[in-house]
């Protein structure tokens, strides 16, 4: 824990490896157990980063940048690319360099550099300031009250928006309603049927703004800012200086959907065609222009495309038995919907964003894959009113220091050593299919290239790249190489201002023969990270893979991992030990088996489809926290301290913290609860009592301050129900069936699960089995 | 002539004075020269009159053989030609020969309009020889007063006068009438007249010089016929009214006679004449009777059929009646005269062929008179009805008010048996109202067989415990509630106090029974074109302003509610619900697969809505100034309309201006596509006129089962497909308004005034309507606009006064000739206000074996009307030129069954009419020179013509297709009572002079034919110009402050609320395109490009019919 304990284990990179020294071969690879895969946040913003004004200069055979790694020749002008060897010519304006003048890039310390691009590479010579544009899609089958929640939500954001983003709005029931923003005599909207599927070019031509231009609506077209020249689409979409009125009056006047609803019937809501029509409105705009579909959604989609379950509500909403058994019909059809809608996206380089808010689902688990694929938020709560929307709707759009820093039309591209081989990465974003000699044949999440698209990504976002080594044996010809490995990621992005960016990590790691020495191998593990990893992979698996037994198989991993690396004699579980880069990873194993990414059961497949996606794209710290949650204890006679993970640091006289990242827990034991229904607090001679009562609650805002999305802030007593949200998380080492050994002012889990030490001690004994 | 006649029955005095024999009273001689050959007989209606009376009419054909003979001994040559119609026709239908004398006195006649004449019947006879006469040119004149003079002093015509009216009434009084009553009860009379005119037509030609012959026929006719009268009296229905005086009318009958007499000498004047004939006449006699026959013969003389009916009007009914056989007398004669062979063709003197005679008279009319059906007044006349048991005509006419026992009969008359239903029709102001009765929850009485309901025709028996359907002749019992004893007539002691059992038409309230839901509320939905050209032209301003004004004339109350959306090529719907600031447009962009933006609030009640309505509508044209979008998703638009109403049901109104391009339904510029293969578009041009694909249809089925209702009004100035447009309204009981080419400036107008008659005429909603018939004869099908499902019913998502269906009959039996045969129309419909009732209107019809009878009752309007219709049914799946062959035939057929066995004249160089048909080849040139059977002008313009003719009304059905020409620049010199407008003109370019300012209106559009070298302080005064060629091209009709312009706008506005149309006013003036146009309706004009002219056309008609005959 030291080691992880280092304030920033992420560096200027950003980067995170289950191993941090490499095996030399396949087979050394495989034996390890647990993948080489590196967690990096592409463009997460570090302070020592030096961001450079020119576009680098790229390897003329393998297009990596030039980097810290690459040899210089002074003399002859010439660097040589650490991935290919390939000697490149300085270009003339690098001619003043020298040992003593090195560019930025060439700083040792630099591994990562931002470059601002003076124009988008990608997208022409167009104009490089595109605004951004946000189409919010809304739901309008929702009660009064939770359609003036929403609403009031949408006037903030609205009110936040730069003035020179574009604004589009687009509502939603049984049809979908684009509202033609630009159109000043009276509101207008263009009406889209709910039940049926409709393409983008349908979208374009129906709203008038087909290329080929037979329903050229000039006779609409108010005068049109110049952003979008030869476009209709003006008229939907306008600088949110311009309509922030007009969508106020709009959104006063909106209403619940007009269309009847059936009684014992689910409201007809035709989630898929709207965001269909939304996707056609933007995909309107020039190419290249950064665009978010925000989606606000308040129950299940029941009409047309996208449906998730029947109108009639005598039939739930799939559940993760249905999914198993194959008992939920829509599902496949619906995921296949969305699939292709993502690939729309993709195609556009544009974003959905979802903010669900619902007590039952509202097929999260079909639209993952959009989400996902398109880099977009996802926030899940129970009520547009409940503050896990709404301040995190609100953060969306806020500017300054807690900004997410919402990037568009990011693309990554990964270079590495000659024999490394990229599987695939896991996280929000969609393989570009590039091909090429470091494509592993193997797949992992999004493979098949060695570059992905990124139509969102954010401060924040973190993808978890899986790599192979050739199976070709090297060994022949051992040592005469460097024994260094090379990754190079290189992420091209629009920042917020529309600025084309490029960042460049370099990173080298070293290749170590494990049949040599294994110590090496070990002192490189990150078992965090491989934690993390291992959780992320388990969700694809399951996801991905008919029948996976997750339970099964991470058991089996960890059994292997610690045959592999413990230190036992044969058949004796008493002998045996873990060095400390692996003595935490048993347990991270055990809270994973328990959470809720493996135990779907206890969740709605929205749920685990949500807690899935932020898995995914969360840095590993924070990954790590849903995972194995953190508890801090507070009570009078010491500091704020880390707790055991484990019923039994439930004291009736303190307060714990949970912090499992989609919820912060404040526990109050029995006797504080009591002291502070009595009013404790109030009274100026127990100014201790109200300060312990307010410790928990300042380091909850800290926490939910910097996290996105919001976490459920839970407040609760020992004994009361909210309580469940702790107990879940702590390690049952009281249970029923051993009552009688608690400690007084403890509590007990009623439950069966095995506690962590029936679990270690099972561990070692399977570990040590010849 | 009222006044004098006021106190007797109105009837008989508008009869002598209406009567213009003049008109009839063909200028013999005028004819002779000019007709050698042909000779258009106009039967004079008078003998209709006659022959009602039962009695007289059957024997009538009798004695008229034998009178006959004894008359074509006095008529010198006739003799012959008498005999053998004689023998061909029998006896029947004595010739009538439509003498068209009237003809000469036609120029003038108009003026006495035919109808005028028929006022005046008495005189007619002396006074319309004479009177005819003098108006008729030169010739005319110079025959006028020889046949004045003639009349007067020859003693021919006198004596064959006494002479027929001896005989009539030693027929009448001996066996004859006997006989007659015997054999045609109600008919009887009519033959009788008949065979009286038959002699009478025999005479005429005798008379010597044909010009004298013929005046003299004419009194003859008229003679006859007031002879008959007398002995009709008895039975005759049209005296009807006078059944009473019937006896009474025997005497003035022969008073009559003598007064004939006197009128003839009267007879300069046409009206004058009869009056003064007619008071002495009334006064003596039980005026009625006499009159009654008068009147007949003034309409005989008056040749003209429609005007009868319109002149009489006070004694319409029986006027009418009288007209047809008395005519056919009348004018066989002057044929027969005439003798000489076609050759002369060309010599037919314009002035006296037979034409339209207007009266601005108003008939009162009973349905029943002596429990026998009454024939009713023409359609397109003047009349008030009072429903004595049968329903008003104006819901529901026959072609021929008789109805024939065998489908060979039938078949042999070469007539067509059908209805025309009109069940919302509208009454005169002067009418009772239709009572509405409510039988609680146990609903109407209704035969448990066939579900007739209850009628004045049903029976009760066995103390009234039980009653008999009229329809079906299942015996019922009768409801316990319902029981009510039967007096020592038969009938119910309740009958006169229950509407349902002494009413032809009756309303019920529907009960739980009828209804699958609650009625419906009266929803408006109203749909604009905002496309381009629709903002462009002024259409879109046009089409917001109107509704704009309109909706103040919305029904008022919570059930009503509107809704609004505009269309391109996307559908704009509007919420317009009360709590939101404004009014929130919803865009429908998909129109491949339209559907509906809001369950609820885009259609709400009117109430809740005035305000953002209002607002909407003054910002829509604004709003979408600056649209360039040139496309145009009709179909799209309308079934997306149709799905936010689906729920309810309701009017559709939809504005629309250019050809519908995109979405659903869309059209191609097929008529283009046309021109460029011009080979094939000959051929097949007609295809052109048929719906281009199933999509609207299949759309109009699925509206009409939610009853929503489709108008569409096309504000356009190009082609927009109107015959595949016009599904939708047409299967939608919707109608299609045509504003050709739009123009902003006086079209507004028209289109405000088309929408508030559309909101605010009487209408119903989701309504079904099913026509019963008695045993024998079934309906075979249904024409006009609705929806059919199954073959008994038909569908109506809207019904409303205009709307007209016809539905055809066939014999699957018998009938029994002095029998009754019911037809039983019943709607359920709802109401504005939301209440559900059924309309039931009855009519029971005498049932006759003899095909003379048939021609007598012939309805002239009605038989047109179906011709009309069944014209606009063929056109789209046949080439224009069989159309207009099947016309022909369909009118020579009529004709030549009536020449073959009912003509007494029989010379094949005779041309003669029946005097109810005596129009027909009139009506029929103009139908087949109207827009929808010539072959130049466009294909809207025809598909437009089409669809208006499917469901439009006998009223305006004629004048449609021959419009009424009045001159407007001497409005100020005229003084007429009644009716602003002044007498109608023929349709013929020798009427309109370089001179004078002319009128003509066809109930949609009317023409101001400006001549070219018209008084410019005339123009100053009417129009606010000062010369011709200051006519602007659009044309707002202002009121200036001068006399002129006063009248004219006042003849406007009558014209206007005739035709339930504000009128396309447009200016025309020789030498340009406007001119063209105006000519174009001159229908007796000869069309250079192959049009015959009328008289090219009755020489046509009678070589076709001599044809056949041989």
């Amino acid at each position: 824990m030291s080691e992880m304990a280092n304030i920033d284990p992420e560096g200027i990179d950003g980067v995170r490896m289950t191993w941090n020294v490499w095996p030399r071969t396949k087979v050394e690879a495989s034996k390890c157990v647990i993948p080489l895969a590196a967690s990096f946040s592409p463009i997460r913003s570090h302070p020592d980063i030096p961001s450079l004004p020119y576009a680098p200069l790229r390897c003329k055979t393998c297009a990596a940048a030039l980097n810290a790694f690459s040899r210089v020749d002074f003399t002859a002008k010439i660097w040589i690319c650490p991935f290919c060897y390939q000697r490149n010519h300085f270009p003339p304006h690098y001619a003043a360099i020298s040992e003593t003048n090195l560019p930025c890039e060439l700083y040792p310390q630099y591994t990562t550099v931002q470059y601002t691009l003076p124009h988008n590479p990608n997208s022409s010579n167009l104009d490089p300031q595109l605004s951004p544009v946000f189409v919010f899609v809304l739901d309008t089958c929702m009660i009064e009250e939770e359609l003036g929640f929403v609403k009031s939500a949408l006037k903030q954001a609205i009110g936040l928006l730069p003035d020179n983003a574009m604004v589009g709005f687009v509502s939603f029931g049984t049809q979908a309603h684009v509202h033609e923003l630009g159109f000043s005599e009276l509101s207008k909207v263009y009406v889209f049927r709910g039940n049926k599927e409709i393409s983008k070019e349908q979208v374009l031509e129906q709203l008038g703004l087909s290329s080929s231009g037979r329903r050229a609506a000039g006779g609409y077209q108010k005068g049109a800012p110049n952003a979008f020249p030869n476009s209709g689409v003006t008229r939907f979409l306008l600088p949110a200086s311009e309509c922030e009125y007009t969508l106020n009056s709009l959104l006063d006047e909106l209403q619940p959907d007009q269309w009847p609803v059936q009684p014992r019937t689910r409201a007809s809501r035709c989630t898929g065609v709207a965001l269909s029509v939304a996707a056609g409105l933007v995909g309107a705009c020039l190419p290249g222009t950064g665009a978010r579909i925000i989606a606000l959604v308040g129950g299940p989609c029941t009409e047309g495309p996208g449906t998730i379950v029947s109108k009639d509500l005598s039939e739930p909403v799939r559940s993760h038995k249905d999914l198993d058994k194959d008992a939920a019909p829509y599902f496949k059809k619906a995921v296949k919907f969305y699939d292709n809608f993502a690939k729309q996206l993709v195609s556009q380089g544009h974003v959905l964003d979802l903010f669900a808010s619902a007590l039952d689902q509202v097929g999260v688990a079909e639209m993952k894959v959009a989400v996902e694929k398109t880099g977009g938020l996802v926030v899940l709560s129970e009520s547009f009113g409940h503050s896990v929307f709404k301040d995190s709707f609100k953060r969306v759009f806020e500017d300054g220091e807690q900004s997410l820093g919402l990037c568009f039309n990011g693309t990554l591209e990964i270079i590495c050593s000659k024999d490394v081989k990229i599987q695939g990465i896991i996280g929000p974003c969609t393989s570009l299919e590039k091909k090429g000699p470091n494509v592993a044949d193997t797949v992992v999440g999004e493979g098949n290239t060695t570059a992905w698209k990124m139509c969102g990504l954010d401060k924040s976002t973190c993808l978890t790249a899986f790599f192979d080594l050739s199976s070709s044996e090297r060994s022949n010809t051992p040592g005469t190489i460097n024994p260094q490995l090379y990754l190079q990621f290189l992420t091209s992005y629009q920042n917020p201002e529309g600025k084309s960016m490029l960042r460049v990590t370099t990173i080298t790691r070293q290749w170590v023969d494990s049949a040599v020495s294994s110590e090496e191998l070990v002192q490189g593990f990150d078992q965090e990270t491989a934690a993390v990893v291992m959780a992320r992979l388990t969700s694809l698996k399951m996801e991905m893979e008919e029948g996976f037994d997750a339970t099964r198989w991470l058991d089996r991993s960890l059994i292997r991992l610690c045959t592999k690396f413990g230190d036992y004699r044969k058949d004796d579980p008493s002998s045996f030990t873990l060095n400390p880069s692996f003595s935490l990873f048993p347990q991270f194993m055990f809270n994973l088996r328990r959470s809720q990414f493996v135990q779907v059961f206890n969740n709605s497949p929205d749920e685990t489809a949500y807690f899935r996606m932020l898995l995914n794209r969360e840095n590993i710290t924070n990954a790590a926290v849903m995972i194995q949650p953190s508890l801090i204890s507070y009570s009078f006679n010491s500091l704020p301290q880390p707790a055991l993970l484990d019923v039994a640091s439930i004291a009736a006289d303190r307060i714990l913290l949970l912090d499992s990242y989609f919820s912060v827990v404040i526990f109050h034991g029995m006797t504080i609860a009591q002291w502070r229904n009595m009013g404790y607090q109030n009274q100026p001679e127990h100014q201790a009592f109200a300060q312990l009562l307010r410790a928990p609650h300042d380091e909850a805002q800290l926490i939910i301050r910097d996290r996105f999305p919001v976490p459920r802030l839970v407040v609760c007593d020992q004994h009361g129900s909210q309580a469940r949200f702790l107990l879940a998380k702590l390690n049952p080492s009281a249970t029923y069936n051993n009552a009688n050994d608690m400690a007084a002012g403890s509590d007990v889990i009623f439950t069966d699960d095995v506690s962590l030490q029936v679990f270690i001690e099972h561990l070692q004994r399977l570990a040590v089995q010849s | 002539m009222a006044a004098p006649v006021p106190p007797g029955a109105p009837r008989q005095r508008p009869p002598p004075q209406s009567n213009y024999n003049p008109n009839f009273q063909q200028n013999p001689n005028a004819l002779f020269d000019n007709f050698q050959n042909l000779n258009i007989n106009r039967p004079v209606s008078m003998p209709n009159s006659t022959p009602r009376p039962t009695p007289f009419a059957q024997t009538p054909p009798f004695p008229s053989t034998t009178p006959q003979p004894p008359m074509s001994r006095p008529g010198p040559p006739p003799p012959g030609v008498v005999p053998r119609s004689m023998g061909t026709q029998q006896p029947t239908l004595p010739p009538n020969v439509a003498q068209r004398p009237p003809a000469p006195p036609a120029g003038q006649s108009f003026p006495f309009g035919g109808r005028p004449p028929p006022g005046s019947f008495p005189s007619s006879m002396g006074s319309g020889g004479p009177v005819g006469v003098p108006p008729s040119g030169v010739p005319l004149a110079g025959a006028l007063p020889s046949s004045g003079s003639l009349a007067g002093p020859f003693a021919p015509p006198p004596s064959a006068r006494p002479f027929a009216s001896s005989s009539t009434l030693s027929s009448g009084m001996n066996v004859p009438p006997s006989s007659a009553q015997d054999g045609l009860t109600s008919n009887g009379p009519l033959s009788y007249a008949a065979s009286g005119a038959a002699p009478g037509g025999p005479r005429f030609p005798p008379p010597g010089s044909a010009m004298q012959t013929q005046t003299p026929p004419v009194g003859h006719p008229s003679m006859v016929a007031s002879v008959r009268s007398p002995p009709q009296s008895p039975s005759m229905r049209f005296p009807l009214g006078s059944a009473g005086i019937s006896s009474s009318m025997v005497p003035p009958m022969q008073q009559a006679m003598p007064f004939s007499v006197p009128p003839q000498s009267a007879p300069p004047f046409s009206s004058a004449p009869p009056i003064s004939a007619a008071p002495p006449q009334g006064v003596p006699p039980p005026q009625g009777s006499p009159f009654g026959p008068q009147t007949w013969q003034s309409r005989q003389v008056g040749p003209s059929h429609p005007i009868p009916g319109s002149v009489q009007p006070p004694r319409m009914f029986g006027m009418p009646p009288p007209l047809p056989t008395q005519s056919m007398t009348t004018i066989p004669p002057a044929m027969g005269q005439t003798g000489a062979p076609v050759a002369a063709s060309s010599k037919i003197d314009p002035q006296q062929i037979p034409r339209p005679i207007p009266s601005s008279m108003v008939v009162m009319y009973d349905t029943r008179e002596g429990n026998q059906s009454n024939t009713p007044p023409p359609a397109t006349s003047d009349y008030i009805v009072r429903d004595t048991g049968n329903c008003s005509p104006r819901y529901m006419r026959c072609t021929i008010s008789q109805i024939p026992c065998t489908n060979d009969l039938l078949a042999t008359s070469g007539m067509q048996l059908a209805l025309l239903v009109q069940p919302l029709a509208l009454p005169h102001p002067s009418e009772e109202a239709i009572q509405v009765v409510d039988f609680g929850e146990s609903g109407p009485v209704r035969c448990s067989r066939c579900k007739a309901y209850i009628n004045p025709f049903m029976r009760f028996i066995d103390q009234g415990r039980r009653f008999i359907c009229n329809l079906c002749g299942f015996t019922d019992e009768t409801p316990r509630d319902y029981h009510c004893n039967l007096g020592p007539d038969g009938r119910r002691r309740d009958a006169d106090e229950r509407p349902e059992l002494c009413r032809g038409t009756v309303e019920f309230i529907a009960t739980k029974e009828y209804m699958v839901r609650d009625p419906m509320p009266a929803v408006y939905f109203f749909l604009i074109d905002v496309s381009m050209n629709a903002i462009q032209t002024g259409a879109t301003a046009a089409a917001c302003g109107a509704i704009s004004q309109v909706i103040a004339d919305l029904p008022e109350g919570p059930r009503t509610m509107v809704g609004i959306a505009t269309f391109d090529c996307t559908i704009h719907f509007y919420n317009l619900k009360r709590a939101l600031q404004q009014p929130l447009m919803l865009i429908v962009p998909d129109i491949e697969d339209v559907y509906t933006p809001l369950e609820s609030d885009v259609i709400v009640p009117l109430s809740e809505c005035r305000q953002h309505l209002e607002m909407l509508l003054e910002s829509i044209p604004s709003m979408f100034l600056n649209n360039r979008t040139a496309e145009s998703a009709f179909g799209a638009a309308v079934k997306a309309s149709f799905l936010a109403m689906k729920s309810t049901g309701g009017k559709l109104l939809v504005f629309q201006s250019v050809l519908p391009s995109v979405g659903i339904g869309a059209l191609s510029a097929r008529e283009a596509e046309g021109r460029s293969n011009i080979s094939a578009g000959e051929k097949e041009s007609h295809k052109l006129l048929q719906p281009a694909d199933k999509t609207l249809k299949a759309m109009a089925m699925e509206f009409a089962e939610y009853q929503v209702c489709v108008d569409v009004f096309l504000t356009t100035q190009t082609y927009v497909d109107i015959a595949s447009i016009s599904v939708i309204p047409r299967i939608t009981g919707g109608q299609v308004y045509y504003y050709y080419p739009f123009s902003a400036l006086p079209d507004p107008a028209k289109l405000y005034n088309d929408l508030r008659w559309n909101i605010t005429r009487p209408q119903g909603f989701e309504a079904v309507m099913r026509v019963r018939c008695s045993q024998g004869i079934q309906v075979q099908d249904y024409y006009g606009n609705f929806c059919k499902r199954i073959p008994t019913d038909i569908d109506l998502p809207a019904i409303d006064c205009n709307k007209a269906i016809m539905v055809t009959l066939k014999h699957d039996d018998k009938l029994q000739d002095g029998s009754e045969c019911a037809f039983q129309c019943a709607l359920l419909y709802t109401t504005v206000y939301g209440q559900r009732r059924i309309r039931v209107t009855t009519l029971s019809l005498p049932c006759t074996s003899n095909l003379s009878n048939l021609y007598r009752s012939a309805d002239l309007d009605t038989q047109f009307t179906c011709f009309m219709k069944q014209a606009a049914n063929e056109i789209p799946s046949t080439p224009l030129v069989n159309v207009r062959e099947q016309m022909m035939n369909l009118c020579v057929n009529a004709l030549v069954s009536y020449r073959k066995f009912c003509a007494t004249v029989s010379s094949s160089g005779q041309l003669i009419l029946p005097e109810a048909l005596k129009l027909l080849p009139l009506y029929t040139l103009a139908l087949i020179k109207s827009a929808g059977l010539r072959n130049d002008g466009r294909i809207d313009d025809r598909s437009f013509w089409i669809t208006y003719v499917s469901s439009v009304s006998i009223p305006l059905a004629v004048p449609f297709v021959y419009p009424r020409m009045v001159a407007i620049h001497d409005l100020d010199s005229k003084v007429e009572g009644g009716s602003p407008i002044p007498p109608f003109l023929p349709l013929s370019s020798e009427h309109v002079s370089d001179e004078g300012i002319y009128l003509l209106e066809n109930g949609e559009d009317a023409l101001i034919y400006i001549g070219s070298s018209v008084d410019s302080n005339i123009l100053r005064q009417l129009l606010g110009i000062n010369s011709v060629e200051e006519i602007p091209t659009q044309f707002v009709l202002q009121q200036f402050d001068n006399p002129l312009s006063k009248k004219l706008n006042e003849v406007i506005n009558e014209i206007r609320s005739q035709r339930c149309s504000y009128l396309r006013l447009k200016l025309c003036k020789k030498g340009d395109q406007s001119g063209m146009l105006f000519f174009s309706y001159l229908v007796e004009d000869k069309i250079p490009t192959g049009g015959q002219s009328y008289v090219e056309f009755l020489i046509n008609i009678h070589r076709q019919i001599q044809v056949k005959m041989s």
